[in-house]
């Protein structure tokens, strides 16, 4: 199971995310592509990202205004429209106080059942009174017409009736009195022809005050009620406190004649208050109207909205994310491949270079080694001629055979300096015919000693003769060379390689290289013709040795293939066509030869 | 054995007069020059059988003394022998006319072959 999803996880990562070849390292342009990678990430999720989440971030900022705004507007129009019905209701009261003292003589107002006639057509009129009274000047109630048996009190100690008498009109808060009833006491001072006056006083029942200001109560989050300026509370609130307390929540409110909103908040989350001091035109009263709305409750279709606004935004950013990290992913890593590409072709090029200088300083010491060998040559040939020629010597067996043996080392490092010369001439393509028994035995000559040495068997076998190709020389000498040194250096002392070549067909050869020698295990074979790969110790092996050579032989149309068992040997099978098609022949043909 | 009238040319002294000691040895009369020019103003004056010419020699390259040899001497057979020839020197003094091109150093025996044939062609 973690198998499983470990072999997943390894397809997904990307290629530059395993560690680089060592010795590639300095042919890449690029030397960090996991930063590489982080980087673009981080760029292009930045600058998708932000600018998005600036614009929801101001989005939200102005509509939140917008909401805000309309709040305070609503509210305003609401504390506006309930501060004309309460100023005109108590505006009221007060004009048939005004019109009751100037129609109506003292003395008919003095009389109680005049009074009680009064009394009945205003409420009639109006409605909401509970009684009336006229109070004269030293306070003492003249006359008194309602429910209450209150005739005779005196009020001149009483702060309504000081008012009133000092400033000719009085509308009281809302207080329980001697009556113990919630009640509001309006008053209107008259003169009389004496320039003597007396006040009119009218006791109002709240349930139509309230009822009017509970009338203007929009929705469950909002709470309409009457304050005095103290923050009593006059009308019943939902949220805020009870009758006769003071206000739990009371911003500082200055007065002003319009209607003022503001925002404040208290342990229970924001909340826009809205207020007017209600005053009539003839008279001021103590009433300041309260509408205060939550402004959570309120917010609640927004509230939707944004959170709708929140979802789709998280959905933008991951999918930004994702397609960000997958884009990043696949351009890192088509670079990462290129480079790749780039740096192992730098790599072979660098080795090619330095194959290519090699040969030239095998040429050069081969050019070299020639003329003083020739002059060896000539030297002991000659001396030999004194001896054959001239007959002086002819009888010394011992003499000849060492002067044979000159002539012997001689002849071979001629064939040495020859060889080398022919990888100096690799690099050409040059297509003749080659004699395939002895390119192969040529190649053998650099291992006669080394097989000697290490007891190792050579075999070269051709069972049906010896067989002529047109193939490139140089190349096909640096294919076998190559291969045949893999086998000795897989190959342990007593070991044995084979050379078998054989007709296939009219038209190819095949050659196998065949070795018991320490082999490699099955796993790697697919990998050995891939650059720079080795199962050599690091160090021992460029990785180059079978590319080139698997290289070598496309270059030839060949092909080739290989099979091996660990600790049984490898066997490499290479098929070359007999017949080239090639334009750039050598067709010269020296006369004589080596 | 005919009497081999051969001149060699090669800037290396010692080799040169060797090579023309071992061919005296075989029956052959060899006139022996160190350089291109001298090779050049000997065949003016003397006919021979055979030139065996080096490549590197000190005054003219010696691709350009087989072309000027050929030039005057057409019949004369001449026979590159070098310790250096590149496949391109090959080819070149094939095509200038050279009877054939080897590499030193060359087996006494190889070159009497060529003699050999040599003679064989002309008789």
């Amino acid at each position: 199971m973690t198998g499983n999803f470990r072999s997943i996880l390894k397809l997904l990562r990307p290629d530059f995310y395993h560690q680089m070849d060592g010795h590639l390292n300095p042919y890449f342009t690029f030397a960090n592509y996991n930063k590489i990678w982080t980087v673009g990430i981080l760029v292009l999720a930045l600058t998708a990202l932000v600018p998005l989440i600036t614009v929801t971030g101001i989005h939200y900022q102005l509509i939140q205004k917008s909401v805000d705004s309309e709040l305070l507007l609503r509210t305003e129009r609401l504390t506006s429209n309930a501060r004309r019905a309460v100023t005109f209701f108590l505006e009221e009261r007060l004009n048939a106080l005004r019109f009751t003292v100037n129609e109506i003589e003292y003395t008919q107002l003095t009389n109680p059942a005049h009074l009680s006639d009064v009394l009945r057509n205003i409420k009639l009129g109006f409605g909401g009174l509970s009684d009336l009274s006229v109070i004269s000047p030293t306070g003492a109630q003249v006359a008194y017409a309602g429910p209450y048996n209150i005739e005779g009190k005196n009020y001149s100690d009483q702060h309504w009736f000081i008012e009133c008498r000092k400033n000719n009109y009085y509308v009281s808060e809302i207080f329980r009195g001697y009556r113990n009833v919630p009640h509001i006491i309006i008053a209107v001072k008259s003169f009389r022809a004496d320039n003597t006056f007396f006040i009119l006083r009218a006791t109002l029942e709240t349930e139509r005050l309230i009822q009017t200001v509970i009338s203007y109560e929009t929705g469950k989050h909002a709470d309409i009620f009457l304050v005095n300026r103290a923050g009593i509370i006059q009308t019943p609130s939902k949220h805020h406190g009870s009758i006769f307390e003071k206000m739990a929540l009371l911003p500082a409110l200055k007065y002003s004649p319009r209607t003022q909103t503001i925002m404040a908040s208290d342990g229970q989350g924001q909340k826009i208050v809205g207020y007017a001091f209600i005053s009539t035109p003839i008279a001021d009263t103590p009433f300041i109207l309260m509408v205060i709305k939550q402004k959570e409750g309120m917010m609640g279709v927004w509230e939707d909205l944004f959170s709708s606004i929140s979802w789709f935004v998280a959905l933008c950013v991951m999918a930004i994310l994702i397609v960000v990290t997958i884009t990043c992913t696949f351009m890192v890593n088509k670079m990462f491949l290129a480079d790749k590409a780039k740096a192992e072709t730098l790599a072979l090029v660098e080795q090619n270079n330095q194959l290519a200088s090699v040969g030239q300083l095998a040429a050069g010491v081969a050019h070299e080694i020639n003329n003083p060998l020739a002059l060896i040559n000539e030297t002991a040939g000659y001396i030999k001629d004194l001896f054959t020629i001239a007959e002086t010597y002819h009888q010394d067996d011992e003499l000849m055979e060492n002067i044979d043996s000159i002539l012997e080392a001689v002849e071979r490092c001629g064939r040495i300096t020859g060889q080398l010369l022919g990888f100096a001439r690799k690099f050409d393509i040059k297509i003749e015919n080659i004699n395939l028994k002895e390119i192969i035995s040529d190649i053998l000559l650099f291992h006669n000693k080394e097989a000697e040495y290490r007891n190792i068997k050579v075999n070269v076998d051709m069972p049906e003769g010896n067989i002529e190709i047109e193939s490139d020389r140089g190349k096909l000498q640096q294919i076998l060379l190559n291969l045949v040194n893999n086998a000795f250096q897989a190959m342990n002392e007593g070991c044995r390689l084979d050379i078998i070549a054989k007709r296939k067909g009219l038209d190819s050869v095949v050659i196998t290289i065949c070795d018991n020698g320490c082999g490699m295990p099955e796993d790697t074979l697919p990998k050995i013709f891939e650059p720079f790969f080795s199962t050599k110790e690091r160090g021992v092996g460029t990785g180059l040795g079978l590319a080139i050579t698997s290289g070598l032989i496309k270059k030839l149309h060949g092909d080739i293939s290989v099979k091996s068992k660990q600790d049984e040997g490898t066997t490499f099978t290479i098929t070359l066509p007999i017949h080239t098609k090639e334009e750039l022949r050598d067709n010269e043909n020296s006369l004589g030869g080596r | 054995m005919t009497h081999y009238n051969i001149l060699i040319v090669d800037d290396e002294k010692r080799y040169a007069n060797m090579l023309a000691k071992r061919l005296n040895l075989r029956g052959c009369v060899c006139e022996v020059c160190y350089s291109g020019k001298q090779a050049l103003e000997i065949i003016k004056h003397k006919q021979f059988f055979l030139t065996l010419l080096d490549l590197r020699l000190p005054d003219i390259y010696g691709t350009e003394v087989l072309a000027r040899m050929k030039a005057c001497c057409a019949g004369m057979p001449v026979i590159i022998l070098t310790a250096h020839g590149t496949q391109e020197d090959r080819q070149e003094c094939l095509r200038k006319g050279a009877y054939a091109f080897m590499h030193k150093p060359l087996g006494i025996e190889a070159l009497m072959l060529i003699l050999a044939r040599i003679r064989g062609m002309s008789a």
